[in-house]
């Protein structure tokens, strides 16, 4: 078979039109000096207008055939095999090394960073740091898309709110004042921030039982303000999320940042931190004549309700030996001295209404048979 | 000899290349991406013919994928540990974050531009024509000062030096492309370029006329005459872009050879709008089927349990598995169905328009050209990817 093709020699800018056989028995195309192999020979893919053939030799990465039939491809056998990797060993060293300094950036150098800078945050920088994280909190949880979830402000109830916090804390030593808010979600959980600023949601106040149960919670997530943990962990995020926003691309990248946004909501603390923060919450609670188990009774209870409150267990839960914690809670209530109670019925009773609902829902049955 | 420029490449083959990458690339987690575009590439220069002759793409997925590494780690560095310690200091010192996201976005604008020269010279280097390599000589930090440079005396003089900063890059880059043995020189002044601005002084007329509406009050009026503004606007930004390309490449040399672009900034605006509104248009399929998805989640009063922290009891529920999938399935279909359409009605005309209006003159010497070495640029354009600097493809 003949064929004119043009020849690119690849070492001059010159187009050389040639006259070309394509020999089946010698397997090879020769001509105008040329030999070239058949079985040697690839076919240049994703070539557009569907009317040119293209050939290279599989060792030469400059010449080429540029044939305007494509008649000749079904007398090459391996015109589709792919060229092998060059540098394999190289790029998959690299890979390695790139994505073991990604996980060391993340989970190491920016840690540790975050922990000594959150030492030395000034405390206006903390307090403003809080308040933006809370900001992209409520933004993050609202489900409307109109605006960010609310807060809960009768006054009756926060008076009552207030009243128990300042039982609270007021033989403690703290390096800022707690801020507490209420948000207007059904959510069973809580969760502090920088600054002193500690987060109940309507849910939890509506499940408790007693006032002793919110304040011991409370307790745990002052426990949490007094050693910086939220500050460490909001300096972390803003650290990680850009390196891993970035890893992923455009739409992808999205979603991840949401989905850290969540964390900071769940708020996995290191154990050390956990358990640190409950031997605090018992002091704190021992210190204004509270009953220490009342963390041990919430936590109970709010296992077994399951649905709603699996955020507030998981929270928890980062403690693996919880039924330590859990004696530990009883441990220490037993020959606490017990003072005055927290709160007057009707005082308890505002606070459970601090969202403006007057009755008092209680937890879906649903979520307490799926246990 | 004069050689005019061919373009082969049809639409249907396109959309069906560009929309089956662009699924591997999502099914893959973005990995396929480096083939995707590599794919790309050597289907459009394939089209693209000069003289009859096709351009040839020899760039290779897996030194774009090392590259892309390359310059993940560099910069998870910088957004790592310079962006904590900036809003470390923003926040202890001016109690927000707004310093820490415009320190953060300042470093990264000379970055941005480096960048864009590297990428440009990976594709160069990994261009052939008639068997012979493009090339561009390294200068990338050269190219980002001048960037910075120009662009804040552009700022300055309130856009009235944006032809200087249009020249000057034009001329950088030029002066440091290669094919062959033989290096590009720009020609020209930077004042020629004042002429391609007319359209966008012609609107300030309706944009005084809509003052003058507004002064007077006239609802009908300030309507019509600030759309006017508006499009005046757009056509004046794309002639300017056309125009001032034809200018700078007819005072391109290169040896004897000359250039003349006769592209058209009325067709390049057409093919722009209408491109568009189809690739939008095919995208609100997928983006409605996802919606009425959504609205479907929520009247079955999942949305409620949705909440946080509900997940796996969400998820024992077969029904609210299937939704979900199709509405992660249709969200996906968006992206891919505006990537496939865009090129198909965007890219590919645009390049049509502006490789058949290209015609090389004083052509006899090209055969006398040589080889130049390969240009190994191990950080193809690794930073170009990661920060998604907008080079085209």
């Amino acid at each position: 078979m003949r064929a004119t093709a043009t020849h690119l020699d690849g070492t001059t800018g010159a187009a050389r039109e040639v006259e070309l056989w394509l020999d089946a028995e010698a397997g090879a195309i020769t001509g105008a000096g040329l030999h070239w192999p058949l079985d040697e020979i690839r076919v240049l893919p994703d070539i557009a207008g569907g009317d040119l053939l293209i050939l290279r030799l599989r060792g030469d990465p400059l010449q080429r055939l540029i044939l305007r039939d494509r008649a000749w491809l079904a007398h090459l056998p391996h015109a589709h095999r792919r060229a092998p990797v060059a540098n394999r060993k190289r790029l998959a060293g690299m890979a390695v090394a790139a994505i073991l300094s990604v996980l060391l950036i993340v989970f190491v150098l920016v840690p540790t960073m975050a922990d000594q800078l959150a030492a030395y945050i000034p405390p206006e920088g903390e307090q403003a740091l809080g308040e933006v994280t809370l900001t992209q909190i409520r933004e993050a949880m609202d489900e409307t898309g109109v605006s960010p979830i609310g807060f809960c402000t009768e006054s009756q109830g926060r008076a009552a709110l207030d009243k128990m916090a300042a039982r609270l804390t007021d033989g403690a030593q703290l390096h800022t004042r707690i801020d507490l808010h209420v948000l207007d979600h059904p959510l069973v959980n809580a969760f502090a921030l920088p600054g002193g600023q500690v987060v109940l949601f309507r849910g939890l106040i509506e499940a408790a039982e007693t006032p002793e149960e919110v304040a011991a919670v409370l307790a745990h997530e002052i426990g949490h303000v007094v050693s910086r943990d939220p500050t460490r962990n909001a300096l972390r995020s803003a650290g990680s999320i850009g390196v891993l926003g970035l890893l992923f691309g455009d739409f992808a990248g999205g979603a991840v940042v949401l989905f850290l946004t969540e964390r900071l909501i769940e708020a996995q603390y290191s154990q050390k931190a956990e358990a640190a923060a409950d031997r605090y919450a018992i002091d704190l609670m021992r210190g204004a004549g509270l009953p220490p188990e009342a963390l041990a009774d919430m936590f109970e209870r709010f296992r077994k309700l399951g649905g709603e409150a699996e955020g507030f267990v998981a929270h928890f839960q980062a403690h693996p030996k919880l039924g330590d914690r859990i004696a530990a809670a009883r441990a220490a209530g037993v020959g606490a001295d017990r003072g005055a109670p927290l709160l007057s019925a009707r005082d308890w009773q505002a606070l459970q209404a601090i969202c403006g609902g007057g009755a008092r829902p209680q937890p879906s049955a649903s979520a307490t048979t799926s246990q | 000899m004069s050689l005019t420029t061919t373009f082969a490449g049809r639409r249907l083959p396109l959309l069906w290349l560009a929309f089956r990458t662009g699924l591997y690339s999502v099914l893959t987690l973005g990995l396929y991406r480096f083939w995707q575009k590599t794919r790309l590439r050597r289907w459009y220069w394939s089209a693209i013919r000069p003289g009859g002759l096709p351009l040839d793409y020899v760039g290779d997925p897996f030194e774009k994928l090392l590259g892309f590494l390359i310059a993940v780690v560099i910069l998870a560095f910088y957004i790592g540990v310079v962006n904590l310690a900036l809003m470390f200091v923003s926040f202890s010192l001016f109690q927000g974050n707004y310093a820490a996201y415009l320190l953060s976005f300042i470093g990264v604008i000379p970055v941005w531009f480096y960048a864009r020269y590297r990428a440009r010279r990976y594709i160069l280097a990994r261009t052939r024509w008639r068997g012979l390599r493009f090339g561009l000589a390294p200068g990338a930090w050269g190219y980002a000062f001048r960037a910075l440079l120009y662009w804040a005396l552009t700022i300055l003089s309130a856009g009235l030096l944006w032809p200087l900063m249009t020249f000057q890059l034009e001329k950088y880059r030029t002066n440091r492309t290669w094919f062959g043995d033989r290096r590009f020189t720009q020609g020209g002044r930077w004042l020629m370029l004042y002429r391609s601005t007319v359209w966008l002084w012609a609107t300030l007329v309706p944009m005084v006329l809509t003052l003058i509406a507004i002064g007077m009050g006239d609802i009908v009026s300030i309507i019509v005459l600030s759309a006017a503004t508006g499009l005046t606007a757009i056509y004046g930004l794309v002639y300017y872009r056309v125009d001032s390309l034809r200018r700078l490449t007819a005072t391109k040399q290169f040896g004897n050879v000359t250039l003349t672009l006769n592209a058209r900034p009325l067709r390049v605006l057409w093919i722009t709008l209408s491109g568009n509104l189809i690739a939008g248009l095919g995208a609100s399929i997928p983006a409605l089927f996802m919606l009425g998805l959504f609205l479907q989640l929520q009247s079955t009063e999942t949305l409620v349990q949705l909440g946080l922290e509900n997940a796996p009891q969400l998820l024992r529920d077969p029904a609210t598995w299937l939704l979900l999938a199709l509405t992660a399935m249709s969200y996906f279909a968006i992206f891919l169905v505006w990537g496939a359409l865009r090129h198909a009605f965007v890219t590919l005309p645009i390049w049509r328009h502006y490789a058949e209006a290209l015609v090389i003159d004083s052509a006899e010497d090209l055969d006398q050209l040589r080889q130049r070495p390969r240009d190994e640029t191990t950080q193809a354009e690794g930073f170009a990817e990661a920060l998604d600097v907008g080079a085209s493809l």
